[in-house]
């Protein structure tokens, strides 16, 4: 019982961070109407930024948090103003080849301003908590209650204000958008610009549990992918819990049956969403 | 317009190749000698690949910096000529046949099991050359290639001394969470055995891929729930050392046995001494016990920096290894015959010069090992304590 109380914790900590990066990806999507490979790239630097902040500056991490998010939102509307804007109209494909471009142009430029090296991040909650058995470090007590946080303020944005509502009204019918007088290259870029933040807060928070290096965002990003195809493409809601479903399923699978599985665990449920529910677990029919 | 441009610069690329060719003399009156690499410079593997590279280019430019090699009254240096296979072995053998048709070079080394195993199948087809072989995997051995040096020590031998250390002074219950790649799979076997052999038991295998795993904890906590005396862990250094502190977080008292992929100065990065306190692993590189090693960490750093990554032992061995290449070269009186150079290694070995020596060696088995002297370390009171490691099949050295 203890165990499982533990790796509940443990996928609840994973969970956040797979959900607060399927975040951004699926809001993206609701715009672009294209998996948005860069988007890894962007959780990836925001380690980066924290990573300097931390060391180089010596900033304390609520700053360093701050710079990221600063910096990663900028980049992120940068890549919509720079790059997708000017692919609006064009196929799919062209909108995927561009995302692949930017994805390799950031990985390249970490690699090459830092090196392939694995960077240890420190962080000032190294401490550990225990209770009934269960132990916890505090930077993953933080990644849980920001996460939430995080959520809480994202669906506030989306529901309650005006620029949030404009861009579920992209994500749900551009053409309708463009009819009321949304202007969608404006909320375009917004929408970049939080998923920036989206990526640069779950960046900024797993960077001290992890290594930091050029290729940190592939392995997340995969899982994004399949979260957001898990919880239907451009759902918000079925990104969170798509988040929390995978990361539990994938420690409890590595506890029950064995950890080498785990890692099947995220494509077999993509294979089995893909089969029986194409369009995703929380998707209003269509 | 575009397109004449281009055309033009491709044919300057291939004339400044064609330049570069192999043995002609240059500027400084040496005449450069071609050695290929064949690793990891990009992708996930990249910090491995240029770990190596680093030794191979600090010996390269030593050997220039003290006149060379000389053959025939001729002095010789070498230029280190790079492919980047991205650790994938089918790209090991495109790349080796792209860099031999760029260039005739004798010697090409290759730093993974995968990759060697490619080459394995033609380095004996013209053009011939010889494979120096970077991995401790001991199965390269068995294709019986008579043009390939193996440069690490075998893995196969460090279980023994591991296991003796760590269930003497913790207990008899093993925990497994080494890395699932193919190599990590074969030490866990080798480990499993070992263990057993001498009355342990050993728990389930909760080993995950060190490479693509971005939270341990999961892992962690599953196999301490069998509450073990001693966990197996081990990949690259770095998650290696978010496992350490995974189990110190969650309460471990007991030792850690750690794959010799994982280097302990590369841990220090991340975890303290103490959490380290009851592990074994391979001797730190910066700190062995032989008479070359203190001159060749104060040159690793003059070199790269006081930042520069840790003077691992791939760093060291690489270097040792182009350097014994340059005295094999020497005694065989040629850069160009695989053959000749491959028979003069195990002399090269045994009279290479003392601040060479980061290693004892003193020749090559009958199947192309070379034959080194190596240590495990065991971290007693926050302190290295040495414990030698014997070679495992035949020490016949000739």
């Amino acid at each position: 019982m203890t165990l499982f109380l533990q790796q509940l914790v443990n996928g609840v900590a994973l969970g956040s961070v797979y959900a607060l990066v399927a975040l951004g990806l699926t809001l993206v999507y609701g715009v672009l109407k294209v998996p948005n490979f860069a988007h890894g790239a962007l959780y990836m630097m925001a380690a980066y930024v924290v990573y300097v902040a931390l060391t180089a500056v010596e900033a304390p991490y609520v700053v360093a948090i701050a710079a990221a998010i600063v910096a990663i939102g900028v980049l992120g509307g940068a890549m919509e103003l720079v790059v997708f804007r000017h692919l609006e109209g064009k196929t799919p494909v062209h909108m995927m080849i561009a995302a692949l471009g930017v994805l390799f142009f950031l990985e390249g430029t970490a690699d090459v301003v830092w090196g392939p090296d694995f960077r240890p991040v420190p962080t000032p909650l190294d401490g550990v908590v225990s209770a009934f058995g269960v132990n916890i470090t505090e930077q993953r007590i933080l990644v849980i209650v920001a996460a939430v946080a995080t959520m809480v303020g994202l669906y506030t944005l989306l529901k309650r204000t005006l620029v949030g509502m404009s861009i579920e009204a992209l994500a749900q019918d551009r053409e309708g958008a463009l009819l009321v007088g949304i202007d969608t290259k404006r909320v375009a870029l917004l929408t970049f610009a939080i998923s920036g933040v989206l990526a640069a807060i779950a960046g900024s928070l797993i960077a001290p549990l992890v290594l930091v290096f050029p290729l940190m965002g592939a392995v997340v990003i995969l899982k994004a992918f399949v979260i957001v195809i898990l919880g239907g493409m451009g759902s918000v809601p079925g990104a969170i819990i798509g988040g929390y479903l995978l990361a539990i399923a994938e420690t409890m699978a590595g506890t029950y049956v064995a950890f080498a599985f785990s890692e099947l665990i995220a494509f077999a449920l993509l294979v089995l969403v893909l089969v029986f529910r194409p369009t995703g677990l929380f998707t209003k029919g269509t | 317009m575009v397109g004449r441009k281009s055309v033009l610069l491709v044919a300057v690329a291939l004339l400044a190749a064609g330049c570069g060719g192999g043995g002609d003399e240059s500027d400084d009156g040496m005449v450069v000698v071609p050695f290929g690499f064949v690793g990891p410079l990009s992708g996930g593997a990249a910090y491995y690949g240029r770990n190596v590279l680093r030794g191979l280019e600090m010996a390269a430019e030593e050997i220039a910096a003290n006149g060379g090699f000389v053959i025939d009254g001729q002095a010789h240096r070498f230029e280190v000529v790079t492919a980047d296979d991205r650790y994938l072995p089918y790209e090991t053998a495109t790349a080796t046949r792209r860099l031999l048709q760029q260039e005739q070079m004798s010697t090409i080394l290759v730093p993974h099991a995968g990759g060697i195993r490619a080459v394995q199948e033609m380095n004996l087809n013209e053009p011939r050359f010889l494979l120096m072989a970077y991995s401790s995997e001991p199965s390269i051995l068995e294709a019986q290639n008579p043009l390939q040096i193996m440069l690490p020590p075998r893995f196969d031998g460090y279980q023994e001394p591991f296991v003796r250390v760590l269930m003497g002074r913790f207990g008899t219950r093993l925990a497994l969470l080494g890395t699932t790649t193919a190599y990590g799979r074969a030490w866990t076997e080798h480990v499993s055995a070992e263990w057993t052999r001498r009355g342990g038991t050993v728990g389930g295998n909760h080993g995950v891929d060190y490479n693509t795993t971005t939270d341990f904890t999961g892992a962690v906590s599953r196999a301490l729930a069998d509450d073990p005396d001693v966990l197996f862990i081990g990949g690259p250094s770095q998650p290696t050392a978010l496992v350490i502190r995974a189990a110190r977080e969650q309460g471990f008292q007991g030792g850690f046995l750690i794959m010799d992929q994982a280097k302990f100065m590369e841990m220090l990065q991340i975890v303290s001494m103490e959490a380290l306190e009851g592990a074994v692993g391979v001797y730190p590189q910066e700190l062995y016990p032989t008479e070359g090693t203190p001159g060749w960490v104060a040159r690793y750093y003059e070199r790269f920096g006081e930042d520069a990554p840790p003077a691992t032992s791939e760093v060291a061995i690489n270097y040792q290894g182009l350097h014994l290449l340059a005295r094999a070269m020497e005694i065989a009186g040629t850069t160009e015959d695989p053959d000749a150079i491959r028979a003069a290694f195990g002399e090269a070995a045994r009279t290479i010069d003392d601040d060479l020596r980061i290693f004892d060696m003193n020749g090559v088995t009958e199947g192309g090992h070379l034959a080194r002297a190596v240590f495990a370390a065991h971290v007693l009171n926050g302190e290295f304590i040495a414990e030698p490691i014997p070679v495992p099949g035949g020490t016949e050295l000739r």
